[in-house]
């Protein structure tokens, strides 16, 4: 895997992940990312898989490599730019990751997480990467989902499309101001309006990459 | 055209070919090339098995455009195997030897059309030849030779330790200092991680320079050079064996050649006691140990593995015989004196896809290792092994062997009962509706998770039973129920062992049915009586796979899509493999694998539908 060995279960489990991308946009353009995957309706397939020296003649990593590519991950990213407070929760009882980041500006953050993938990958020509995935203008929050967890769906083979539709992917964008409007049909937002939710399985994602792409637009301060 | 190794084996999966009647030959013709440096060699017999697999239908499956893709460039494009000017009235004789400074591979097969088989093997340059009536002909690789209408094609490759000895040795006596930098940092194994990319540094290049005089060779320019001279020597050597002095493995080894006389379709020979012989990996018992190795060599002396290929109506049946010399066979016969176990067979479900049986005497096997082993031991004069045999001898006094080999006393079972459903517990994410604020409920979930029963004889059920009690005050994932113990999460961290402790039997599984419901055995659900009778008939061991219904009960779930794909690609082959084996004596045991199924379908083209079935799975996904 080009970016987290975390992918590599990732990669073979995508029909039965949850993934949820949560992000808090402050009105000076500041915010937290949490990031969270749980794989925990796999997680016989995935004990079966780390259990195995190798599969497809590739190494399987071990829990420790995985958690130690992680927190490499963790530690280049809290010295980018603009990222403070990285955080990250890895239970391999359930397999539930939980990463979270406070960012001074969305476009730090996007450079931070290129950054650090490019780091850690060793990969300085990573196409997926640089492509930007947010921005905003005091108003609008354009968004999509990051071209390297899609290109991971998009890569999954499988011959049951139904077990993929088991996979959920969840994008929430939260704000200090109410949402105007917002564009993904898809999209619900929060009794409070101050948050905007797009869900979708996995199967519809590898069939349509934008599918949760969305612009909200705020009401005026 | 590249005739390589791979090629080999093509070959020979192209052998099963061809409708028409061929004439038997009584001559035993192309396996009088084999060398006797052979150590295995798998020899098919054309003239039975093209009575059975059409070269018509054989040319026509796609694993063939590889076959002849390897054997035909484009210079020959259009042609088949049909027209290789092979003689299908003769043995194909793939084999493998490897000496002490060589390794050799390669197939002899008889010649029917010279003309044809050199627009096959166009690329083969003719080479002089000291013998009269020999042809010699080479690539850079590999070597035909044609003596009548018989040939043989090899490859021979020195060992890199052969050729590091002897270029080193001309290295230094000509003066020359290390050739190498052995000091330059390079990156330890776990320095290295999976995803990254290396780079090619021309400052790390470790390479030696030209030396300033080009005659004079730098240390790679001078291990090539002795890599093909070794390679021309041995060469030299092996024709002059096979050609001039008349020696082969055929005549060499009667058991070889009284193995080609069984009317079968193919022949298996694996020399164990010459692969030991061989063998690089105990270069410290040769160096160190020279006596042990001697003993060593003398336990495995004989140790020859002999194999028939049969092609029966409907089935497959690939019979081998193990033989080796008095001091192992010792061994091996104490070992399988064991009285079948009849307690197993009430634990197989009829249902059962997959079982299998080993029946073996742990004890009388330990105690003749231990009569035959320790002498060659204690002879050995050897700080290290004097120790050891200390050791052995103490524990073999002190350790109370009747209780230990009562709690196990090595034979077993195992059974495959198919997939079921277990419950497990998942994580879900939820949401509310007001500020979308996260929460995370546990909720219960279902997997699936193949069911498997190990079972191991014990006479000491009481043992078992106190490590259970034990554990059972450890860890509250252990404990005990009226009829078995259970430990939580056991398997895969999600699923409970169950251990059922009969009194004759202890058995692990992962199947609550038949934890909870059957203790006693599964009564008349148990395997019927012709398979239990198959099953105490069959030696130390025997086994069973319904293939159609393993493969139905198979979760393809816990397979990579791959994989997935592959299983389902086979799903469609009925058939069941049986495993059986003799009794076991001083000299011998035999092991007879049957691959059988039903329908109309002859068995060579059963078996090459397998086969091009594979191959279009790994083709199709490469």
């Amino acid at each position: 895997m080009k970016y987290l060995l975390l992918f590599f279960l990732f990669g073979l489990v995508a029909s039965c992940i949850e993934i949820s991308d949560d992000l808090t946009l402050n009105n000076d353009g500041s915010g937290t990312l949490r990031y969270k995957i749980n794989l925990s309706a796999s997680k016989v397939k995935v004990n079966s898989i780390l259990a195995l020296d190798s599969l497809d003649g590739k190494p399987v990593p071990s829990k420790t490599q995985i958690s130690a590519k992680i927190n490499e991950f963790v530690r280049l990213l809290d010295a980018q730019v603009g990222i403070s407070n990285v955080l990250i929760e890895e239970n391999y009882t359930d397999y539930i990751f939980k990463f979270s980041c406070d960012f001074t500006s969305v476009r730090n953050l996007q450079d931070g997480i290129k950054l650090s993938l490019a780091q850690i990958s060793n990969d300085k020509y990573n196409t997926s990467a640089e492509q930007f995935w947010l921005s905003w203008d005091g108003n609008t929050l354009v968004r999509t989902i990051p071209a390297y967890v899609t290109q991971q769906i998009k890569n999954y083979k499988l011959e049951n499309e139904e077990s993929l539709k088991e996979g959920i992917y969840t994008s929430i964008a939260r704000f200090e101001r109410p949402v105007a409007t917002f564009e993904n049909k898809l999209g619900t937002l929060s009794k409070n309006q101050m948050a905007v939710m797009v869900r979708t399985n996995t199967f519809d994602l590898k069939s349509n990459q934008h599918l949760l792409d969305n612009t909200i637009v705020l009401t005026p301060r | 055209m590249n005739i390589s190794i791979k090629c080999a084996f093509l070959f020979v999966v192209a052998q099963l070919a061809a409708t028409n009647s061929w004439a038997q030959l009584k001559a035993i013709q192309s396996e009088q090339l084999l060398p006797k440096d052979a150590v295995t060699v798998f020899s098919i017999n054309n003239i039975s098995l093209l009575q059975k697999i059409s070269m018509d239908d054989l040319v026509n499956y796609e694993f063939m455009s590889e076959v002849h893709q390897e054997l035909f460039d484009g210079s020959t494009s259009g042609k088949t195997l049909k027209d290789a000017g092979l003689d299908f009235n003769q043995r194909l004789n793939l084999f493998y030897g490897k000496t002490f400074t060589h390794e050799l591979t390669g197939f002899t097969f008889g010649v029917s059309d010279k003309v044809a088989l050199f627009e096959v093997f166009d690329d083969f340059q003719v080479l002089q030849s000291p013998i009269p009536g020999l042809e010699i002909y080479g690539t850079f690789f590999n070597n035909l030779l044609i003596k009548d209408n018989k040939a043989i094609l090899i490859r021979i490759e020195p060992t890199m330790d052969h050729i590091d000895e002897v270029t080193d040795s001309i290295w230094y006596a000509r003066g020359n200092e290390m050739p190498f930098e052995f000091f330059d940092e390079t990156p330890q194994e776990d320095q290295i991680l999976n995803e990254q990319t290396f780079e090619d540094n021309s400052n790390n290049n470790v390479f030696p320079e030209a030396t300033e005089n080009p005659a004079i060779k730098n240390y790679y320019e001078l291990r090539d050079s002795v890599q093909v001279v070794l390679q021309q020597k041995e060469l030299t050597r092996v024709i002059n064996e096979i050609f001039l002095n008349g020696i082969n493995l055929h005549d060499h080894d009667p058991r070889f050649a009284a193995q080609l006389t069984h009317n079968a379709e193919g022949a298996f020979y694996l020399d164990n006691a010459r692969n030991l012989d061989k063998s690089q990996g105990l270069w410290y018992f040769q160096t160190v140990l020279p006596t042990l190795y001697k003993d060593l060599q003398e336990l495995y002396a004989g140790n020859v593995i002999l194999g028939d290929l049969f092609l029966r109506d409907n089935q497959v049946d690939f019979e081998v015989e193990a033989l080796y010399g008095p001091a192992l066979g010792s061994i091996y016969s104490q070992m399988n004196d064991a009285k079948f176990d009849k307690n197993v067979l009430k634990y197989i479900p009829a249902s059962s896809p997959a079982y299998f049986t080993y029946n073996i005497n742990l004890q009388q096997a330990y105690e003749q290792a231990y009569k035959v082993m320790l002498p060659l031991l204690s002879d050995e004069k050897n700080a290290q092994i004097a120790m050891n045999v200390l050791t052995l001898e103490l524990l073999n006094e002190f350790i109370d062997k009747d209780a230990l080999f009562d709690t196990y006393k090595g034979s077993m079972f195992g059974t495959f009962n198919g997939v079921k459903k277990i419950k497990t517990k998942k994580i879900v994410f939820t949401y509310d509706e007001e500020t979308f604020a996260y929460q995370e409920q546990e909720t219960e979930a279902d997997a699936d998770m193949p069911v498997f029963t190990l079972g191991f004889s014990t006479a000491r059920a009481d043992i078992p039973e106190m490590v259970l009690k034990h554990m059972g005050r450890l860890s509250s994932r252990v404990q005990r129920f009226e009829n078995y113990w259970r430990i939580d999460n056991a398997i895969l961290d999600a699923a409970p062992l169950y251990i059922l402790n009969t009194g004759k039997l202890l058995i692990f599984t992962n199947d609550e049915d038949l934890a909870r419901h059957h203790t006693a055995g599964y009564g008349a659900e148990a395997l019927g009586k012709k398979q239990r009778k198959t099953a105490s008939k069959s030696g130390f061991m025997y086994g069973s796979v319904d293939i159609t219904e393993t493969l139905d009960r198979f979760p393809t779930e816990v397979l990579t899509p791959r994989n997935a794909e592959i299983i389902s690609s086979l799903k469609g082959k009925s058939g069941r493999l049986e495993l059986t084996s003799s009794e076991t004596t001083e000299a011998h045991t035999t092991f007879k694998l049957s691959y059988s199924y039903t329908g109309a379908e002859s068995t060579g083209k059963h078996l090459l539908d397998l086969v091009n079935s594979l191959y279009l799975i790994y083709t199709l996904n490469p």
